[in-house]
Order: structure tokens, then sequence, then C-alpha cells
């Protein structure tokens, strides 16, 4: 053969190759479909017990998975890694039956030992993560450590007793008093089930707590290696840059379990820190993300007029309010307290700052939750001079100071612009008798803080139900003597644990409808509004079913037309 | 050569020393104080002793200020309490973006700006001329944040035809081993990122660079104007030299020299100005990280950052008068 | 830094005499750029002075009602520049806001040239070791960017208005001090100060009464160019959310801040207060800037 036909010969074989090597690379590169979404800031840390800011609950509801659940758009309580459940006579031993064939991500089986291992890992926690900054949940539910350091409360206020396995299926959780709330309390985010193995290899504990309760950890667990049983699994996580999931291969639901079990449609969850608000419309607007949460009311009739995106309801399940800390006088006075109900305009700021989609409320708890009170709740509409003449009635000289405390630099879902509420909220008192000194500071990281230790006299602030009873509501803000509220009143203490421990609905019902009623007697709070926060989608964006309580199932997104 | 810049070496002792001394007592004089600022209002007689303690914050002042030189030469620079991470592994992460920005926005200043100034010396009196110093007041005249907000509102908003936030698409996943977004896709022949960082900078670098560009323009031009009545340029038309060359030879390379001196002020400029661009573009810089770190009484991050880009900015002016000793050799024996 | 310090350093300090001031005037009143100025600062001081007489209403009087709808409603008839998002007027809060910044840039303005005209006075004066020490300092405080120079001292004096004032001031010292200083040493040299010096004259009568008054032009120059920075720096500083800690002040730059939020539903409320702060900036620079084209002998002759 002549070396020129040779040489064609190699240049056909390569390019042939070449071609082929390019077809195969073509048809690997499958599409992969992504959902990007746009979040106000980074997670904390994707370990559950360790959080409770909404941007770290978010992937953690993700890639954890809790005994029990709830069904998508609501606070129904329905099974997830726990098939069944009873409790014993007396109350205080709830046993569990486990879903079986389940395997964590990194190929460890779920069992009543992994159970166990979780709850006893957050029953006995070190001293300083035992900082109820560090961790809320299981000190507001739980309300207790194994071995408490100075300052925390032990074994006897707790009311987490223990967990015994009974089989490799069956996981009994032992309380030391009667709860209607715990079922509710399993739901959340922050008791998903971690793999042991992961939790050990990656010294999940290891770290310092800093004296303003942020943990920081030394080992790689909540940065790298979070490992659960949820639909999706942790892929890669830059800070300030993106957040990651893929799909969970080995997941045990598929297509057809029940919709809080789904196995995920789209392949990839990439969760995006944008802190500004307008930034993250805009992003959505130019398709860089396509969705977010929390969109302001000003932008709504944006979104709505836009024919490319979707404004999708959050069910309210939230609350804000004036809080007053009674020990800073004269709040003290309960007229000086109705005062202020009085001189609040706040049907005002209801109808100008949420967009129409703000409800007034004449009590705590929102119309959705049982223990709602329909009659015989005090109403307080805005009347400057009555407020004035209770001033009078007090005894002071009008006007009266007060220290009003607002945040600066947040958006929350019950109060999406805390300066335009506190300069409206300002100038109603201004005109009720009352001379305002404001006091701003940045929600991160100390306006909690500062609120919770008791350093403000009025503040603004609210709450979003974390499970669907009362007592998240009613038992969490008022149920004993707090700093943030500064009064000690034993009768509403009293009434609030027996309505906690009731477990019969419709005695539990009355008696949270005759505590909420007590509240706006007593008047710690004035509530004024629950709201209907809204996320914004690309209009092509399918299935998602936004939760009360800030549980979202992305594994129900998919792509449509 | 040689004295010269040993001499603006020396120079520089003194005001870093100046500046470290400045930082430390600033710091201490922030209200509430380090230890304070940690406690928060968690703080109790007792904490704050102990904290005080652990931060050595109960030594004498020389010894206090001796261990801060220390670890601050070290390179430990404390840890952020917002990111919980070192503030020296933010500040690696977050310069490259302060620094692409300035670079872009001197770039954008420079080209224009140059260019401007001369045009309008060689057509000195005439409606350019005076349009062009009316400019350049203008320019100066609007603040960056606002002329952000209106670039942002003009053309990402209404027109879409440039991103608004961020240095970079989030879909496209590109490597950064240099952490300059343009650089990486040029240097990881990854094509569509680079183009893509490019347009995020394009908007950010307008607004920043607005204000120098108008002092460039000003000083160019005044600068050219005084260098064309010079009597060699005079020499140099008379003798037939045709325009072209003059302006290149002649006018331009010694009219110039007075824009480089500038050059390494108005990077300070830049960096103020960076403050606000990239908290309009929410761009991950430096700028932006130190505006939330007022913002969240971050000591340590704005203690290690100020002292950073003070360091970072006394450098740069070195290099420029360095620079300019060598373009114009009679400030090396002056 | 500012335009005239730069080219300030192109031309030299120089030595006005008296004859210069007739001059000046004169080719002020033709300088069409310090008319528009003239105008310009006119407007911004009158709104200023005049705001509670003129200002239709309060700055700080809401009307929830107008914003039901959303927010909000662009200019009317009822409020030419329409409301802000608590239907607050926009032109009152625009007119009240005009007071903020000029006792703003005034008292900035003050502080930094009062300090800065003495600590170069003496450095100048006294010369040595003194004059070394003082420039190092100001060296020291140009080593740190503008603007986080004056975060930096907002933070150790905390949040408000008046801690901007001073901390915008206390920035533009090393300008004034170094400015008198190059002024002095320059001075020091001349025929009539060395034949004051012969005679007899104490040194510290020839400061005063020749050195300093043939110093004012360039400091009445850059106190003007100082005056439109300082409008535009405190309002940075207020945008940044370091201004008074009280949302409902009607100043520009604090006006600012929020409205990017609003950017796609209400523009103007972006926009109104930014061409504010850009004419009451832009007035002052031209009027400083055609002062010092009017001062400069060197271009006496030139067009």
């Amino acid at each position: 053969m002549g070396r020129k036909l040779k040489f064609s010969l190699v240049v056909v074989v390569a390019s042939l190759a070449l071609v082929a090597a390019a077809g195969a690379a073509l048809k690997s590169n499958k599409a992969t479909t992504t959902l990007v979404f746009g979040a106000s800031a980074d997670p904390v840390i994707l370990d559950g017990p360790l959080v409770s800011d909404g941007e770290s609950l978010r992937p953690i509801s993700i890639i954890f998975q809790g005994l029990v659940s709830l069904k998508p758009g609501t606070t129904t309580i329905v099974p997830q890694l726990a098939t069944s459940w009873s409790t014993s006579k007396n109350g205080l031993n709830w046993t569990f039956n486990l879903r079986q064939g389940v395997k964590f991500t990194d190929g460890t089986p779920f069992n009543a030992a992994a159970v166990c291992f979780n709850f006893n890992r957050w029953w006995n926690f070190p001293g300083p993560l035992q900082n109820p900054s560090v961790t809320y949940y299981w000190n507001t539910v739980f309300g207790g450590f194994h071995h408490p350091a100075t300052g925390s409360p032990g074994p006897d206020k707790a009311l987490y007793k223990g967990c015994k396995t009974a089989g490799q299926n069956t996981a009994i959780i032992q309380l030391t008093r009667k709860s209607g709330g715990f079922l509710g309390s399993l739901a959340l985010s922050v008791f998903g089930m971690a793999s042991p193995t992961a939790l050990v290899k990656y010294k999940a504990d290891a770290g310092t707590v800093t004296p303003d309760g942020v943990f920081q950890p030394t080992g790689t667990f909540g940065t790298q290696h979070p490992v659960g049983t949820g639909p999706y699994m942790f892929k890669s996580w830059k800070i300030g840059d993106k957040l990651v999931l893929v799909k969970n291969p080995t997941y045990w639901g598929n297509a057809s379990s029940p919709s809080w079990s789904r196995s995920g449609k789209v392949d990839q969850l990439i969760f995006v820190p944008i802190p500004d608000n307008a930034a993250r419309l805009q992003a959505l607007e130019t398709g860089e993300i396509q969705g977010y949460d929390n969109v302001a009311p000003q932008d709504i009739p944006t979104v709505r007029g836009n024919s490319g995106l979707k404004l999708v309801n959050r069910p309210p399940f939230n609350v804000a309010y004036v809080g007053i800390n009674q020990s800073k006088p004269p709040m003290n006075n309960i007229l000086v307290r109705e005062a202020v109900a009085y001189g609040l305009d706040r049907a005002g700021v209801v109808n100008a700052f949420y967009g129409g989609r703000g409800q007034q409320t004449n009590q705590f708890l929102p119309p959705q939750l049982f223990g709602y009170a329909k009659t015989g709740v005090p109403s307080y509409p805005y009347d400057p001079d009555k407020a004035k003449a209770l001033l009078q009635q007090a005894g002071l000289t009008l006007p009266v100071k007060v220290d009003f405390w607002f945040p600066t630099n947040v958006s929350r879902p019950y109060m999406p612009d805390p300066a335009s509420n506190f300069q409206a909220f300002q100038a109603s008192l201004e005109k009720s008798g009352f001379k305002v000194t404001p006091h701003s500071e940045p929600w991160r990281p100390n306006y909690l803080g500062d609120v919770q230790s008791g350093n403000a006299q009025l503040f603004l602030l609210g709450w979003t139900g974390d499970w669907g009873d009362p007592s998240d509501f009613l038992n969490v803000h008022f149920g004993s003597e707090t700093p943030q509220f500064g009064f000690n009143n034993p009768a509403l203490f009293a009434l609030l644990k027996a309505a906690d421990a009731q477990t019969d609905l419709d005695k539990r019902t009355a008696l949270y409808q005759q505590a909420s009623v007590a509240v706006m007697k007593f008047l710690p709070v004035i509530p004024y509004v629950h709201s209907t926060p809204a996320l914004a989608f690309k209009s092509n964006v399918n299935g998602f079913i936004a939760s009360p309580v800030g549980l979202d199932p992305f594994w129900l997104v998919s792509f449509g037309k | 050569m040689l004295r010269f810049i040993v001499r603006r070496l020396l120079l520089l002792v003194p005001i870093l020393i100046g500046l470290s001394i400045l930082i430390f007592f600033w710091i201490h004089a922030l209200p509430g104080g380090p230890a304070q600022a940690l406690l928060g209002e968690r703080a109790t007689p007792e904490a704050v002793a102990q904290i005080r303690h652990d931060l050595g914050l109960d030594k004498p002042i020389y010894e206090q200020y001796w261990a801060y030189v220390r670890t601050t030469a070290e390179g430990n620079l404390g840890v952020s309490i917002s990111s919980r991470r070192p503030v020296t592994t933010e500040i690696r992460e977050r310069f490259p973006a302060t620094v692409e920005l300035t670079i872009a926005a001197m770039i954008f200043a420079l080209s224009l700006g140059i260019p401007l100034g001369f045009y309008a010396a060689k057509r000195h009196g005439s409606a350019f001329d005076h349009a062009s110093l009316v400019g350049s007041l203008i320019g100066i005249s609007i603040p960056i944040f606002f002329l952000a907000i209106i670039l942002k509102y003009i053309f990402a908003v209404r027109l879409g035809w440039l991103p608004s936030i961020g240095r970079q698409s989030v879909l496209i996943n590109a490597e950064h081993p240099t952490g300059f977004y343009v650089l990486d896709g040029i240097v990881t022949g990854n094509w569509n990122a680079a183009w893509d960082a490019v347009q995020h900078l394009i908007l950010p670098a307008i607004a920043l660079g607005s204000i120098p560009l108008a002092i460039i323009a000003r000083i160019t031009r005044a600068s050219a104007l005084d260098v064309q009545n010079e009597d060699y340029v005079r020499t140099a038309r008379a003798k037939g030299m045709s325009p072209g060359i003059v302006d290149r030879r002649h006018v331009m390379r010694n009219a110039l020299l007075p824009v480089v001196t500038i050059i390494g002020l108005q990077f300070g400029l830049l960096l103020g100005g960076a403050v606000l661009t990239e908290t309009v573009f929410a761009i991950p810089g430096m700028g932006s990280w130190l505006a939330q770190a007022i913002f969240n009484r971050d000591y340590p991050v704005i203690q290690g950052g100020v002292l950073f880009l003070a360091i970072v900015f006394v450098m740069v002016n070195l290099i420029v008068d360095l620079s300019y000793g060598f373009l114009n050799p009679r400030i090396r024996v002056s | 830094m500012s335009i005239a310090e730069l080219e300030g350093q192109l031309v030299g300090p120089t030595v006005p005499t008296g004859g210069l001031w007739h001059e000046a005037w004169r080719r002020l009143r033709r300088d069409r750029g310090a008319i528009v100025g003239f105008i310009f600062v006119c407007c911004f001081v009158l709104a200023a002075v005049l705001a509670p007489i003129i200002a239709p209403y309060g700055p700080l009087d809401q009307d929830l009602a107008l914003i039901t709808k959303g927010c909000c409603p662009g200019p009317s008839s009822a409020h030419w520049f329409g409301v802000d998002q608590l239907g607050r007027d926009e032109l009152s809060r625009i007119l009240w806001g005009a007071r903020y910044s000029l006792i703003i840039g005034v008292v900035s303005v003050t502080v930094g040239l009062s300090i800065g005209v003495t600590l170069g006075s003496i450095a100048g004066y006294f010369g040595g070791a003194v004059d070394n020490i003082i420039m190092r300092l100001m060296d020291i405080m140009l080593a740190i960017p503008g603007l986080l120079l004056a975060i930096g001292i907002v933070a150790v004096l905390g949040p408000g208005l008046f801690q901007i004032m001073i901390a915008v001031g206390v920035t533009s010292i090393p300008i004034f001090a170094r400015l008198i200083r190059g002024s002095i040493l320059s001075q020091r040299e001349a025929d009539f100060v060395l034949a004051a010096r012969s005679v007899g004259v104490p040194r510290r009568s020839i400061l005063g009464s020749h050195i300093l008054p043939n110093s004012i032009s360039p400091v009445i120059v850059q106190g003007t160019l100082s005056l439109a920075t300082a409008i535009i720096d405190v309002a940075g500083l207020a945008f940044l959310g370091l201004g008074d800690p009280d949302p409902s002040r009607p100043e520009w730059g604090a006006m600012l801040t929020n409205t990017n939020e609003y950017l796609q539903s209400a523009p103007f409320l972006a926009i109104i207060p930014g061409i504010a702060i850009v004419i009451s900036a832009l007035g002052f620079n031209l009027i400083g800037d055609a002062l010092r084209e009017a001062l400069d002998p060197k271009l006496r002759g030139r067009a």
C-alpha cells in the first residue's frame, strides 16, 4: 500500500474515532434538570439540632427525614421513617414502628439503634452546645440535658427521659410527663435522623461555641458530610456561592409514594444566597434563579403582571406583634399597656404594608389553629383620645416616653418591612400621648438576642408556627417567666400548663381558647396581623406546595411547559 | 535610583507602624470594647472578666499592642463572628472580587478618560472642551450608589441587557483557580464563563469608575494643555513634524506623567467606592463584606479588613511612586 | 481627593495680589458655569431655609390611606413629587432634607477646614520636627481610603447624623492641612517675606497679616469643593445605614436606602432624592471650579 494511502486510511480512522467519541460524549450530556432557588442567606450549618433559622432548615428538611412528617401544605401529621406509633396507657412511653429497608446515603442502615443514637446525641450534648442560642428547639421542646452545665436545665426539668430499642425496627421514646404536643414537634426538621456512622466519623459535635452562641465546628459533618435518608443528598457547598443537592440514588421512596415521601423529580437542587430582596426578584426575572421565598408586598403586582412568573401562596401560620417588656416601667401597669393597644393604628399598618395579604387579628393564635377563640376576645380599636385618658388615669404626665425597638436589614414573613411598620406605629403612638425613642438593630446577629434578653421596652417581633399546636404559640411565649416579656403571672402559667397536658382534643381546644382570651386581657403583647407570605417562581415550575411551617417539599417540583 | 527606592521604602515603616497603632486603638475605642462586643447583653460581670482574661485584655496596653502586632504578623487576623471562618480565609476569597472590579473600573476610566482629555485639550476652547469640563463636574457630583442604582434600573431591570447582581451566573459551572473570574475563564479555556464574568463586571465598573473617569479626563486635559504650549512642542511643530507624531511622541508621553501620579490616589477612591458599588450589585467582595461587618458589629472582620486594605493601599501608592520615579528622572534626584 | 488639589499639584500654589480679586470677580460674572452653579446653590439654600414655609405638608405627616393600593402613587396634582412608602409627601421631604444636607455640609467642612488649616499652619510655621510629625500624621490618615476612614470613625462614635458630620469632616483635614502648609512653604521664600524679615517684622505677624490672607483663595476653593464632596459622602454613609437611627428623618441619603426595594414599583422614589443630591453637589462644584479658574493667575491672559 502506498504511503499516501496508508496515511489517508489513518486519517479516516482517526476522524471516525473522533466523531464516535464526540457522539458518545454528546449523548452522555443528557440534560440534567436543575432548580435554582434564591435563599436570603447561606445556611448556618447543615446539622438539624444546631439550627433554628429558615435558611438552614430548608436544605435540612430535604436531606434529613424524621420519624413523622407533615402532609404538604398542612400541619397534619403523617408517617415518615416511622410507619405507626402508639402510646402507653400513662402516656409516658411512645413506641414507634420503623420503616424497614431504609438506608442512609452512606450505605449504613436506618434502624432503631440509629433512632436512639440520634436522640441520645441531643440528650447528651456537652456544655457549650446546651446554649439555647445553639440548640433552640431541643431546649424548647425537651427542656433539659443529661449532663447539664451550669445554667442549663437538667433531667429533672426535661420532658425527655430516654430511648430504648426493641429489636431492629422498634424504638421507644420515654417521656417524663404527658405531652399533647410531643408528636407534632417530631415533625420538625431539626429532629431528622442522621447517620450515626457519619456523625461519628465526621465529628459532628466537635467544635467550640463563642460566647454569643455561635457554634464553630471543627468537624465536617455539618459542612461537607450531612448524611440523611431524604430524597436528595448533599453534593457540594461553597459559602457565599451555592449549595448543591442531587437526587438520592438509593432513596427508599419512589414516584408512587405518598407526596411527603415521594422521590424527587428534578436532578439537582441549587440554593444560592442573595441577601437583597430586590436582587432576588431581578435574578428571577433574568432567569438566574427559578424561585425564591418571601416576595416583598410591593413586588407582588410585578410578579402577577409578568406572564413568565407565578406566585405561590404560603398558608398563613404566623403572627406579628408589638411586644411589651413589663420589667421596664411603666409597662408593668395594665392601664399603660391598654393605652398602647388603643394607641396603635394597627388597621392602618395592616392595610398599608401587607399588599392586601394581611389579615387583621385580635389575638395571638392564627385562625387556622384550633384553640382560636371565636368569641369573648377584647378588642382595642385605634383611639388616641382613649389612650391619652388611660395614661392620665394611670397618673402619668403626657407625653410618656417609650423605647421602641425594631430590626433592620431583614424581611420577615410576618413583617416584610419592619421600618415601615415602626414608623407608622411611631406616628400613631405619638398622637396618643407617647413620645417614642426609636432603637434599631440589625436582625443578625443581635436583634433577637437583645430582645430576648429583655433590653427592649416595646419591640416589633413575630412568630411563624413550627408545628400545628397552640402550645407552639402560647406556651412558648407566655408559659413561663421570660426576660423578653418580663412578667410573672402564675394564673396564666398554670392555665397554659394545664392546657398543654390535656390530651383530649375538645378539652384542649376549650382550654386554649380560654388562654387566648386571657392573654388578650393581660396584654403582654399586642398582635396585629397574620400574613400570607408568598413565593415567586418561573411559570414553568410546577408542583410546589408551600407549607405553613416552612417544611417545603422541594422533591415535588418539576418543570412543565 | 537605588537611593530613591530605599528612601521610599524607609518612609513606609513609620506609616505602617502608625497605621497599626491607629487601628489597634480604634478597635479598643469601639463602643463596648471587644469583650462587650463578643458577649453582647449576656454579659455577666464574671463572663466579662473571663473574656477579658481569655483575650488578654487585662494585661497592660503595650503588651496587648505587642501581642496584636505579633499575631497579625503571623497572619492570624482572628475569626469572623458572623461566618465563623478565619478572617484571612474570607479575605483570600473576597479580595480577588474587589480587585477585579477595581481594575475593570480603572480600565474604563483610563480608556475613556485619557482620550477625552487629550481631545478636549486639542480642541481647547471649543464646545467639546466646555462640554467635557461640565461633564467631568457632573461626574464627580453623582453619588456612586445613585449611579449604580440608576444603571441597574435601566440596563438590567428595564432593558435586561446585562445581569443585575453577582459575579457569575449561577448555572455556569466554572473552575476558579485564581479567584479572578475573568482570568479563570480564560485560563481554563471556558470562554462562556469568561464572557459571563465580563458581563457581570460592566455595570459595576462604569458606576465605580465614573469619578476616576471625570478626574482623569480633567487632569489629562490640563496636563496636555500645559505641555502643548511648551517650547519643545512648538519647536517640533515649527520644524514641520506631522501633528500626529508630535502628539504621540511629545505631548502624550509628557502629559501622561501626572496621570500616573494620581492613579495610586485613585485607588483609594476606588476602594471606598467599592463598598457602595458592591452593596448595590451584591458582589461578594471586600467592600460589601466590610459594610455588612459594620452592621453586624463583626469586630474581627472590621479590624482585619481595614488593616489589610490600608496596607494594600500603601503598597499600591509605593509602587506608583517608584514607577513615577522610573518614568520621570527629575524626581529621582530631587 | 478633589480635582482642585490634584490640579493644584500641577499648577503650584500661587500668591494672588489685590488686583487678582477684581479680575477674578469679572471673570466669574462672565463664566456660564459659575452662573449655573450659583443658581443651583441658591435653589438649594433657599429650599433649606424656607422649607418650613413653602413645604406643602409636614415631612413626617403620614397618610396611610394613600398606599393601601400598594406603594406608591407617583407625582400628582396633590403631591408634585408623589408620596413615599409611608404616604408622606416627597416634595416636602426633599425640601426639609435640604436643611440636613446644608447643615451637614457646612459643619463637616468647618470641622475639616478649621482643624486642617490650624494643623497646616503650625506645620508650616514651625517647620522641622513639628512639621514632620504633623505631616506623617496626615500621611497615615490619607493611608486609609476616605470612605473607610469615615466608616471607622462612625463605628467608634455610633450611628447618627452628628457623628457622620464629624467623620466626613475629619477625613477632609489632611487636604486642608497640606494645602495651607504648601502655600506657607512656597511663600516663605517669596521676596516680600524676606524683605519683611530683614526689617525685623516677627514671624508671627508675617504669617498672620500676609501669608495666611494670601492663602485664602485656595482654601475657599477647596472649601467649596469639599462642601460638594461632603454632601455626597454623607449621603453615602446614610445609604449604608450609618445615619440617623430614626428612619423617618428626611435625609436625602437615607431616603435612597430602601429605594432599591422599590425600583420596580416606584422608581421615582430613588430618582428624585438622587437628583437633589446631584444638583446640590454640582452647584458647589461648578462654583468652586469657576472660582479656581478665576483666581488662578497662571490663567490670566488665557481664554
